[in-house]
């Protein structure tokens, strides 16, 4: 093609596409190539793989997308896929004869941006370069780390706030993608996942924060943090993106922290705290904007997550269970304690600021935790979760000390109360508010390790605190697990300097911040039985146990009644505010959740975590 | 040009095609194909049948030998073989052909070797009587060509 043919071709597009079509079988080689030229592409055609990639290597620039049948015999096509994905960034479209599901599945997971079944129609092909558009778009919107695919694959470290967050924070020309990829994250734990992405563990994160905390909050840039924490193989980007992802979680815990203070009711300020500490973990995911406020408004905000998405949805949506807190016994919130998601609510329990410190006013008491155990409000807790009312984080830590008393009688206030510390003053972000913030987190998961008070049924409790995912004794809980855990302490690692004497286990709980998508709480090791209570708490509560346990808290007035969780083991909130927005989360997650077959137990169980 | 002579040959091709779509030996995509013929690619649907039956021949070759010792029957390799003549005769709308590789497969995969054997060879009946089919097919639209008429576009409803 000539300069002039070339620049005509772009002008024109999408005619003039440049389409590079592999397939080993002559016939329909033949077939998609006249296919695509009445299309009024630029066609290339091999049937061989290995030449594809030659003449791909050759010059990057030289096609638009991809086309490649999937059975060939001298490379698989899904790792032709792979490896065009990986080298030169461009939309695959997969092709084949195959229309089992998984195939499909395959497809999307190496990355694909389309599956076509043969025979393909021209209809078919005239949209293919709708890829070719969407990549190109996706690309000018930011860069991503590892791998950067097309609109469908996208993934990168967590996925940026496409809610309020993104436009709170300062444009950054390396804004992640909205993370379209449920499906692609839906198969997360299988091993079809082979783009490269950073994932913040807790220790990385840890890195991160004290960088942060070294630069100075307002003047920490990605570069510089970077060097700081000195990681290998950590890109400016990487860090870019976290820390975007980490200034939104603060905005948003201290917009739901304003806002938490004056609706919540002491009761929802251990929730709130949970949820703002949710929200770090929503920092990894799509976080619901905080500003939803309303419980009820937490619904609309809980979008479909990518499938790790599962500890942003729960926190996301700041609002969610805040406000509502007040109509629920407080007890209802500590109820969803009992399972992990729950934790993170627990702590949400909006921070009395005018308290002035004492966190505890808002725990509940022990009975009612007990009540909260019972209760598999995962829901509320969610949503409570999802309250980003951080403002407790930004307490200072002696209030802590003193609420460890509390704290003890109630384990889920514990979480809460590392996060809801009282704070002194309004929420806001000053730098060292945000060192101190992280430190509570930190602590809070540390606290997250008391182990249950004796006269309580604190299996339920403990799971709360439980910061690292819980290794699932349940393949279905897995998810829920991860979900929870990662709930509790988002950006923290397992702080454990604050640990009272009992703690002894590091929660690092900051997985779920940490967890780039994959909620591996299985591969969480938890220490001692603080943990394997939880497990067991955790699958039972995810289970079908949740009616039972729901029906056994009188007082949970919401969680009453509450339908164990559906498929995907949400419990579908049924009444209250709570569960509607539950519900209808849980409806966008159902929805996808069949996506997710896989490897979880439940089918849509990804997508439940979104829900939550 | 005699026009009784085109009329008439038209109307052979029309009704012989029609025929091959009614005893299922096409399907629509093969009308699909024909679509795509125009004058800058004349003989593209006769190609793209070639093309195909070159496949088959080779597919069925390959095929017959995995089968050919009843105790070392490779079956992946004849269900991969399957699987490309689905796709290839699907594509170029050959239904009967398509059809049988349905119940191949099916035989693959239950290691039914006998099965297998009777499929192959209905394979290569189908592929073979689809052959002279079309041939026909093509010379119709030949001898049109050369009394100087158009192909007609049959619509297939």
């Amino acid at each position: 093609m000539t300069v002039e043919q070339n620049f005509e071709a772009l002008d024109q597009f999408p005619v003039g596409m440049r389409v590079l079509a592999v397939d080993d079988d002559q016939t329909c080689l033949k077939i998609l190539e006249t296919l695509l030229r009445h299309c009024q592409y630029h066609v290339t055609t091999t049937n061989q793989a290995q030449k594809a990639l030659e003449l791909l290597r050759e010059n990057k620039n030289k096609f638009d997308l991809v086309i490649s049948d999937v059975d060939m015999p001298d490379m698989d096509g899904f790792k032709l896929l792979e490896l065009v994905g990986l080298e030169m960034d461009l939309p695959v479209i997969m092709l084949s004869a195959h229309s089992d599901p998984k195939y499909v599945m395959k497809g999307v997971t190496h990355g694909a941006c389309d599956y076509l079944l043969k025979p393909v129609r021209i209809e078919e092909l005239k949209n293919i370069w709708q890829h070719v558009v969407r990549s190109r778009f996706d690309k000018n919107r930011g860069s991503n780390n590892g791998d950067k695919r097309d609109g469908s694959g996208n993934e990168g470290v967590g996925n940026s706030d496409q809610n309020n967050g993104r436009a709170n924070n300062r444009k950054r020309k390396d804004q992640y993608n909205e993370d379209d990829d449920e499906e692609k994250d839906d198969n997360d734990d299988s091993s079809a996942q082979k783009k490269q992405r950073v994932v913040w563990t807790v220790e990385l994160h840890k890195k991160f924060v004290a960088a942060v905390n070294q630069l100075g909050y307002e003047k920490a840039m990605p570069k510089k943090i970077l060097d700081l924490m000195n990681v290998e193989k950590l890109t400016r980007e990487n860090v870019a993106s976290h820390l975007q992802k980490f200034r939104l979680y603060l905005k948003r815990i201290s917009g739901v922290a304003n806002q938490q203070a004056i609706m919540a009711n002491p009761d929802l300020h251990f929730l709130q705290m949970s949820s703002s500490l949710n929200g770090l973990d929503g920092f990894h995911h799509r976080p619901i904007p905080v500003g939803s406020g309303q419980f009820h408004g937490g619904a609309p905000a809980m979008r479909s997550f990518p499938p790790n998405g599962i500890l942003g949805r729960l926190n996301t949506p700041s609002g969610i269970g805040v406000h509502n807190l007040s109509s629920p016994p407080a007890g209802m919130f500590l109820q969803n304690q009992t399972d992990l998601g729950k934790f993170h609510h627990v702590s949400s329990l909006p921070l009395n600021h005018s308290d002035g410190g004492n966190i505890l006013q808002g725990l509940p008491l022990p009975s009612e935790f007990d009540q909260l155990q019972t209760n598999n409000n995962n829901n509320n807790i969610r949503n409570m979760n999802n309250n980003k009312s951080i403002a407790g984080t930004s307490m200072a830590f002696p209030s802590f000390s003193t609420q460890q008393n509390s704290i003890i009688g109630a384990p889920n206030n514990n979480l809460v109360v590392l996060e809801g510390h009282p704070q002194a003053s309004p929420p806001s972000f000053p730098g060292h508010q945000i060192n101190k913030r992280l430190e509570h987190w930190s602590n809070a998961v540390s606290l997250s390790t008391l182990p249950p008070p004796p006269a309580q049924n604190s299996n339920s409790i403990h799971h709360h605190f439980d910061v690292s995912p819980l290794p699932h004794s349940k393949p279905d809980t897995l998810e829920w697990n991860n979900v929870s855990s990662s709930y509790s302490i988002p950006f923290c690692d397992s702080a454990t300097t604050l640990s009272p004497p009992a703690l002894d286990t590091s929660t690092t709980n900051p997985r779920a911040f940490c967890r780039n998508t994959d909620f591996d709480s299985n591969t969480n090791a938890q220490p001692g039985g603080f943990y394997d209570t939880l497990q067991t708490r955790q699958s039972g509560n995810y289970g079908p146990t949740t009616d039972a346990m729901l029906s056994s808290n009188p007082k949970e007035g919401f969680v009453v009644g509450q339908h164990k969780l559906q498929s995907g083991g949400f419990m579908s909130a049924e009444a209250g505010s709570l569960d509607d927005i539950v519900n209808s989360t849980m409806k966008q997650e159902q929805s996808q959740g069949d996506l997710s077959g896989g490897d979880l137990g439940y089918g849509g169980f990804s997508s439940l975590r979104t829900c939550i | 040009m005699n026009t009784t002579v085109v009329a008439q040959l038209q109307r052979q091709f029309q009704d012989y095609i029609v025929s091959l779509y009614q005893q299922g030996f096409l399907d629509n995509q093969f009308s699909e194909l024909r679509k795509l013929q125009d004058e800058g690619t004349p003989d593209f649907v006769s190609e793209v049948v070639f093309l195909f039956f070159d496949d088959c021949s080779k597919l069925i070759n390959t095929m017959s030998t995995s089968l050919e010792q009843p105790d070392n029957v490779d079956f992946k390799q004849l269900d991969s073989g399957v699987h490309q003549l689905k796709g290839s005769s699907s594509s170029v709308g050959a239904k009967r052909v398509k059809n049988v590789c349905i119940s191949f497969k099916e035989c693959c995969d239950v290691q039914n070797r006998e099965g297998c054997l009777r499929c192959l060879q209905q394979v290569d009946y189908e592929y073979k009587m689809l052959k002279t089919k079309l041939q026909e097919l093509f010379n119709l639209e030949q001898q049109i060509l050369q009394a100087g008429g158009t192909i007609p576009q049959v619509d297939i409803s």
